[in-house]
């Protein structure tokens, strides 16, 4: 017996920390980064000539230096800095963001809790979701006149139907053991609302909001190019106009950066809310 | 005590999506008292869960309704609280707030602080202080069930209904909370109806085990009352006598359920080999001494020899068991009493007749009557004293036990009170225990004596409970014990097979009745599937001298199990006679005017004739002569009717023509 167990393999003793540390960030940072910059450097070499098209990065950073450096600055009308146009954009997500997912849940869960609105509502939101988000600004402007509320009414209405779809599912999705413990129980209206109900649909909730934010912030950029005004996606139109591509080209980054934040957000939040046996 | 919950004839249907209906349930009638522990048992899909959510109020029935406390049950409620399979725990709650959930509700009324000590004793009572602020993310299986059992009794139920409630745990967890829960039913005396595959389990815990059968249309198929003290302890509830013997009854059931549910689904199909019509044959058995022809046939290959490979041989715990088996069809063939045979063919007990045909007989003798042993040292050691002891204790009621009405033990018990003196119905009440439970029936003294074959008596000697006051050799020596049984409509259908199955016997009969075989067969016997009884308690007779437990040393019987002499195994109709006279003595049946007709019907010579030929054995009978028993009496065979006129001890005695083709076939 001793033998055999002398003879198993032995776990080596780390002795080389900064190997180690390597190895462990290898995988999350550094395999990221050799990918990043093997393709800046394949962008570099196609844009070299002085006729391409399109900037290399090294005079995209050149040209965009100025506003790489001074996100805040203002000089009165559309001309801001990236920061600022950049929060311009995320105040109309926020509120049209809020409001479809006040709306989105109240009228999931009430869709979901009763097959007569389930049966009446589901085929009308299964068509409405499928309409692409530019496709209701025409009509917004029509309706509202002016261009930011009908920019948050994209929002709004690109946002809310996978919240509605989804919390839909959630409701009906809960385990019927659930719901026999709160009958026999005889818990009250109120109180099944918020002990079973909702906690219950949450983990589902998120999923549709982590959805609609996604949704927001694609349709955003689309609506602000074409109703103006200070945001990022009139900066593009704006500086593709004015043929600045390395602008755009930065522009882009930064909405490709923001989006990535924003499902980090509530993919954040929504770890804190859910319970550990839900997700 | 009165009825607490009564479960009133419900049926439940559910519609199935092709527009026709399932029936679930059908006709399910329980009446539960308080403080009683229900268990359901039955294979899944029997409905048991459904009937629990009807009593919970989650489901309703179809038809019927039930009852708790005089009110009619429509909806939930916290009275019934429900302890569900998977713990239903809500899992964004802790610990406290999941059973806060329900008290706060349910205890609205009461002060908060009240409502908070409720809460707090209820987290002790299972024992989970320190995970009060857990979440049941965080809880082993056993822990949620233990808060799941808590939450239901916070709310004070008067019905606790479980749901398979220790299914998911391992065996030392639920070994731990079956004891708990006993605890705190007993202290807090609630009525519990709990659903479970374990049969242990419901051993342990219930007070009355409810069998369900299978769907569709499942209903109660037995109940079985378990007697055992409370407080009960996990490791002492199979020392009571009869825990094995219920247990036994209780897989019996499930095996009986399993395998009707595949005849069911037709997967039990007919089988032609070896040019006979059917190899797969269902044998039932009782677990006795004499059914060494089957063992031994069995095991030494005697039913392969003859084409019949596929024999499984059931061993059944009573002889209703077999006489039920017969009549649906669930056994081919079976080791019956004397006048089985004959007694299904009439009808007896108010039964449909199913014409049965015996073609061979299996053993004579081997059976004994046992009297207590609180008799024996009351000086009890004749027939002579055992009625004066009656006497003496008039105020007592004697029971004594025997395994089927038309059976020997039945006919020569009475026989021999009635020879004694004492009427077999009003000097003492007679009762039908399975053999296999008379000892431990003996023993715990809800029987003062029995007339039962061997293992039996010798157990009882050899565990000091009993003493053999009479063996049949002291009262009909030689008479005819089992037979070969099968419906006579099979025999019709398979006859190659039957004429097979009587030859394979036959030739296991000669075997065993060679003396050098006989210490092979003990070994067989005393396996678990057969017999499985000790050695030493299936020797005494069979091989070694008799110990009859008084001051008597032991003694050799000659031919006590005699499966092959002396023509033992010729279906005689002489003594089939005298078992039909007996039967009518005592009101078991009419006496057939048509004796003669229904006897060559069941008793078959010539099939016996057949098999013996082709083996080259002799085929003759017995001779037919006047049977004279130990008391003097001559029973003429010419003159049945007269023999019974002169009968003393008897009941009105019917004479009747039995018209046993009146009624269709029950089998299908």
């Amino acid at each position: 017996m001793t033998t055999q167990l002398d003879s198993r393999p032995q776990r080596k003793a780390s002795q080389n920390l900064p190997l180690d540390l390597f190895k462990k960030y290898s995988q999350k940072v550094i395999r990221p980064l050799i990918a990043l910059f093997i393709l800046l450097v394949i962008w570099q070499i196609l844009c070299m000539s002085p006729t391409s098209n399109l900037p290399s990065p090294i005079k995209t950073v050149q040209d965009t230096w100025i506003l790489i450096a001074n996100p805040l600055f203002d000089n009165g009308g559309t001309d801001k800095g990236l920061g600022l146009q950049i929060a311009a954009s995320l105040g109309r997500v926020a509120i049209g963001f809020s409001l479809s997912a006040i709306v989105g849940i109240a009228l999931g869960i009430l869709v979901g809790s009763n097959q007569f609105m389930y049966d009446a509502l589901d085929p009308i939101f299964q068509v409405l979701r499928t309409i692409p988000p530019l496709a209701w600004l025409p009509i917004s402007l029509a309706a509202l006149k002016q261009s930011n509320p009908s920019a948050i009414f994209v929002i709004f209405i690109t946002a809310i139907w996978p919240i509605i779809i989804n919390t839909t599912v959630g409701v009906q999705q809960i385990p019927q053991d659930y719901k026999n413990v709160a009958r026999v129980l005889r818990l009250s209206r109120q109180k099944y609302f918020f002990k079973v109900l909702f906690p219950s649909a949450v983990p589902y909730i998120f999923t549709g909001l982590r959805i609609g934010i996604g949704l927001s912030w694609l349709a955003i950029i689309a609506a602000e190019m074409l109703v103006g005004g200070v945001g990022i996606g009139f900066f593009i139109w704006d500086a593709y106009n004015s043929s600045r591509l390395s602008e755009i080209i930065l522009a882009l980054v930064y909405v490709g950066i923001v989006g990535l934040l924003l499902d980090r957000m509530v993919a954040f939040i929504a770890s804190k809310v859910v319970s550990e046996d839900k997700k | 005590m009165s009825v607490f919950v009564e479960v009133d004839h419900i049926d439940r249907v559910f519609p199935l999506p092709n527009g026709g209906s399932y029936v679930a349930l059908k006709n399910i009638e329980l009446k539960i008292k308080q403080g009683e522990f229900v268990t359901l048992i039955g294979h899944s899909g029997c409905g048991k869960s459904t009937l629990l959510n009807i009593i919970a109020g989650l489901d309703q029935p179809t038809h019927g309704g039930v009852i708790l406390e005089g009110r009619q049950v429509t909806q939930p409620g916290p009275d019934r609280m429900v302890v569900f399979q998977n713990y239903s725990l809500l899992p964004w709650l802790s610990v406290r707030d999941n059973i806060a959930l329900g008290v706060d509700e349910v205890m609205a009324n009461r002060p908060a602080g009240e409502r908070k000590g409720i809460i707090e004793h209820h987290i002790d009572l299972v024992g989970l202080r320190h995970a009060a602020h857990k979440k049941p993310g965080e809880l082993s299986g056993g822990m949620k069930q233990r808060v799941a059992i808590a939450r239901a009794l916070a709310l004070r139920p008067k019905l606790l209904l479980l749901d398979e409630p220790f299914g998911a745990l391992d065996a030392l967890t639920r070994g731990g909370l079956q004891e708990q829960l006993m605890k705190i039913c007993e202290e807090s005396q609630v009525t519990c109806i709990m659903v479970t595959h374990d049969v242990d389990e419901a051993l342990l815990l219930s007070d009355r085990i409810v069998m369900l059968t299978n769907g569709p249309e499942s209903h109660i198929g037995q109940i079985i009352d378990v007697e055992i003290p409370r407080p009960r302890h996990r490791m002492e509830v199979v020392n009571h006598p009869s825990y094995y013997s219920w247990r036994n009854e209780m897989i019996y059931f499930l095996n009986q359920q399993k395998k009707d549910k595949l005849r069911k689904a037709g997967k039990v199909q007919v089988i032609a080999r070896n040019g006979l019509e059917k190899v797969n044959l269902e044998i039932g058995f009782i677990p006795l001494t004499d059914c060494a022809p089957l063992v031994v046939a069995k095991e030494k290959g005697f039913f392969e020899k003859h084409g019949l490979e596929e024999v499984t041989l059931n061993r059944e715990p009573n002889w209703k068991a077999i006489a039920k088996g017969m009549a649906t069809g669930r056994l081919d063939a079976a080791q019956m009493v004397a006048g089985m045979p004959i007694s299904l063919t009439m009808g007896a007990g108010n039964n449909p007749p199913l014409p049965m045909v015996s073609a061979l007989a299996l053993s004579r003798n081997g059976n004994a009557i046992t009297l207590s042993k609180h008799l024996y040292d009351q000086g009890v050691r004749t027939l002579a004293d055992f009625k004066a002891a009656l006497e003496a204790t008039p105020d007592k009621v004697h029971t004594l036990g025997m395994v089927y009405p038309s059976s020997m033990h039945n006919l020569t018990l009475r026989y021999w009170l009635a020879s004694g003196g004492i009427d077999p119905d009003q000097d003492v009440s007679l009762t039908v225990i399975p053999p296999p439970q008379m000892v431990s029936n003996l023993k715990a003294g809800n029987i003062d004596g029995y007339c039962v074959g061997e293992p039996w008596n010798s157990r009882a000697v050899n565990e000091g409970h009993g003493f053999v006051v009479a063996t049949d050799l002291d009262l009909f020596p030689g008479h005819i014990e089992k037979v070969l049984g099968v419906r006579e409509e099979w025999a019709n259908k398979y006859p190659q097979t039957h004429l097979a199955l009587v030859k394979a016997l036959l030739e296991a009969c000669q075997y065993c009745d060679d003396p050098r075989n006989r210490e092979e067969i003990v070994g067989l016997l005393a396996q678990d599937q057969y017999v499985g009884s000790s050695l030493e308690d299936i020797r005494p007779g069979f091989i070694d001298a008799y110990d009859r437990g008084t001051s008597a040393p032991p003694q050799m019987l000659q031919r006590y199990n005699q499966f092959f002499v002396d023509r033992t195994n010729y279906p005689e109709r002489v003594e089939i006679l005298w078992v039909l006279t007996q039967m009518a003595r005592w009101g078991l049946t009419p006496f057939p005017k048509n004796w003669l007709s229904i006897i060559e019907r069941v008793r078959r010579a010539d099939l016996f004739g057949e098999a013996a030929r082709q083996l080259e054995l002799p085929d003759m009978g017995r001779d037919r002569g006047p049977i004279k028993l130990f008391d003097g009496t001559v029973f003429d065979p010419n003159d049945p009717i007269g023999y019974l006129n002169n009968l003393e001890i008897k009941r009105q005695i019917r004479i009747e023509e039995i018209d046993i083709d009146a009624v269709a076939m029950p089998v299908a």
